[in-house]
């Protein structure tokens, strides 16, 4: 197996990427349908499903042809796409368009875990990560640690047990009257807040490894009520504190319990400067390598999806065309 | 010329090949498991028609309107071997498909096509059916019952068509002046056929006549 084609369609992110063994990026083409959901708040499936239709064929088309490959007759070996977890209007989309090139090229394809593609980020970027590997997986959708012993050999320590926090900041960002998505502004608001301005409970002081956000964001309505005089830049800063000292928290329990290389923070919420800041503290206080993604990679993209592809054609081997999307489709499921 | 056609604006899920010497129509699926049948299908046709998917010159595809989910899995499958071959695609509509296979089977004179749409409503469109199959107005999203109370009060003789018809079936055969044509399936053949002469297009674009419910429902709220 040598090169292969990722796509990936699982939320509101039309991405293509042309990958090789040896995880060289030959291209990555994503495309965001973002601008149509932010007057929602959120991500509206079936807007976000109309989009991937209309974008499904220019973004591979242009994948191929910035890796300088026909696009009618590509020198590629295999497909990898997202089949799940995801929203299923979305997926359908990435997963029947793979079957029809898949067809089309007489090529096998491979249906990919979302979460384990963000899991292979990491090396896409940095070539001296070691394992084991701990990493912080942080997203709209998901939060979890996950510890690798080697690449597709992953264990979930901890996860949240409500909100990702993602949608955490995005909730907050809301009830504070900000745009959506939440995360980038808050975090702009915050550099210039005191985190001490609003006193919030952090969540999950236990010693287990799982996260809890949904009573934070109901602790920052409470506190905001009743502390009116607050500015807005001290709530993002609080709020963001908090958060970061939950997240950071169990990281260095983990951190302690087991032996390991390197930390690598992976998924959308990697781009907050808070969480990229404790983060590479604690991997200098541990002496381990550490792994802090390119903004570009902290987002859904197809080239993690490829390099998670080209290592499970190895050890899984190839998809049926019969292959269903899974919506629901946990980590620890994956094999 | 090889053509492949691709239906899935309704729970059914069907494909036909023509061939230099052969012309096949396949219904795999009658249960929306669309996703897992479709391809494995096309793929099964091909072999059995000693074609490679490089091989076809057309990929015909219905573009609703019909059932959001499966007329993606549809039309991404389309785009997928269409652009991944290189070849011509061309979009043809459900309701047309409807009023060209009843031509095929004989019906004449006005027709009115109608797909099932869930929540109470039908896509439909009226047809004037003669030698050709001419189309009297766009598609639209109604009520069954809408439609119903028009053609039961304007005297015209009609002829009703499709999977909306059946799910509403009692309701359309108390028009007085009506006649049911049992069909339920846009069809293939006919997509064959309009395919075979059609100008091919650049995009594949799906026809939903309805907004995504959030947009709808935000629009409904900012108006208030
Ligand atoms: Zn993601």
């Amino acid at each position: 197996m040598s090169v292969v084609l990722g796509i990936e369609t699982s939320c509101d992110e039309t991405a293509a990427a042309v990958v090789d063994q040896d995880l060289h990026v030959h291209s990555s083409v994503i495309e965001s349908s973002i601008d149509q959901h932010r007057a929602f708040g959120g991500v509206v499936p079936e807007l976000a499903g109309r989009a991937h239709v209309a974008t499904i064929g220019p973004v591979v088309r242009r994948a191929l042809l910035e890796a300088g490959l026909d696009p009618h007759a590509p020198a590629i070996d295999a497909i990898a796409v997202t089949s799940g977890p995801g929203l299923i209007g979305s997926l359908l989309v990435g997963l029947s368009a793979a079957k029809g090139y898949a067809l089309a090229w007489g090529v096998p394809f491979v249906g990919i875990n979302h979460l384990e593609g963000h899991l292979f980020a990491p090396l896409l970027e940095q070539s001296d990560l070691e394992w084991p590997l701990l990493t912080l997986l942080v997203s709209g959708g998901h939060t979890m640690i996950v510890l690798q012993k080697g690449p597709g050999e992953h264990e979930v320590l901890g996860e949240t047990i409500d909100d990702a926090a993602g949608e955490a900041y995005d909730k907050v960002a809301r009830w504070l009257g900000l745009g959506y998505p939440g995360g980038p502004e808050i975090d702009h608001l915050a550099q210039s807040g005191d985190p001490s301005a609003l006193r919030l409970p952090v969540s999950m002081t236990g010693t287990d490894l799982d996260f809890s956000f949904s009573g934070l964001k109901t602790a920052v309505v409470r506190a905001t009520e009743k502390h009116t005089e607050v500015e807005v830049g001290d709530v993002a800063a609080s709020f963001q504190a908090a958060v970061a000292e939950q997240v950071l928290r169990k990281l260095r329990t983990a951190l302690e319990r087991h032996e390991v290389r390197g930390i690598a923070l992976a998924g959308g919420v990697a781009a907050n400067s808070a969480l990229r800041k404790g983060v590479s503290d604690l991997a200098s206080e541990f002496g381990v390598i550490c792994h802090l993604p390119s903004m570009a990679m902290c987002t859904d993209n197809a080239a993690m999806i490829a390099a998670a592809g080209l290592h499970r054609f190895r050890t899984s081997g190839a998809s049926d065309l019969t292959l269903a999307a899974r919506p629901n489709w946990q980590l620890s499921e994956v094999s | 010329m090889n053509i492949l056609a691709i239906e899935t604006a309704t729970p059914v899920c069907a494909i036909a090949l023509r061939s230099a010497n052969s012309e096949v129509v396949r219904v795999l699926d009658e249960d929306r498991r669309h996703t897992e049948v479709l391809a494995a299908g096309v793929a099964m046709l091909l072999e059995e028609s000693g074609l490679r998917a490089r091989d076809l010159d057309r990929v015909v595809v219905d573009v609703g309107p019909g059932l959001f989910t499966g007329l993606r899995v549809g039309i991404a499958t389309a785009i997928g071997l269409a652009e991944g071959v290189g070849c011509a695609s061309v979009e043809v509509t459900s309701l047309e498909l409807l009023a060209h296979g009843a031509h095929g089977r004989g019906a004449r004179g006005r027709l009115v096509s109608c797909v099932d749409g869930r929540r109470g409503e039908i896509f439909v469109q009226s047809f004037e059916l003669s030698d050709a199959v001419l189309a009297l107005d766009a598609p639209v999203v109604r009520t069954a019952r809408d439609v119903v109370i028009e053609w039961a009060t304007n005297g015209v003789g009609v002829t009703f068509t499709g999977d909306g018809v059946q799910r509403y079936v009692k309701d359309f055969s108390a028009v007085p002046n009506g006649t049911i044509l049992d069909e339920t399936v846009p069809s293939l053949k006919a997509a064959l056929e309009l395919g075979a002469h059609r100008a091919p297009s650049s995009t594949i674009t799906p026809v939903y006549l309805r907004e995504a419910d959030a947009v709808a429902n935000f629009s409904t709220r900012s108006r208030q």
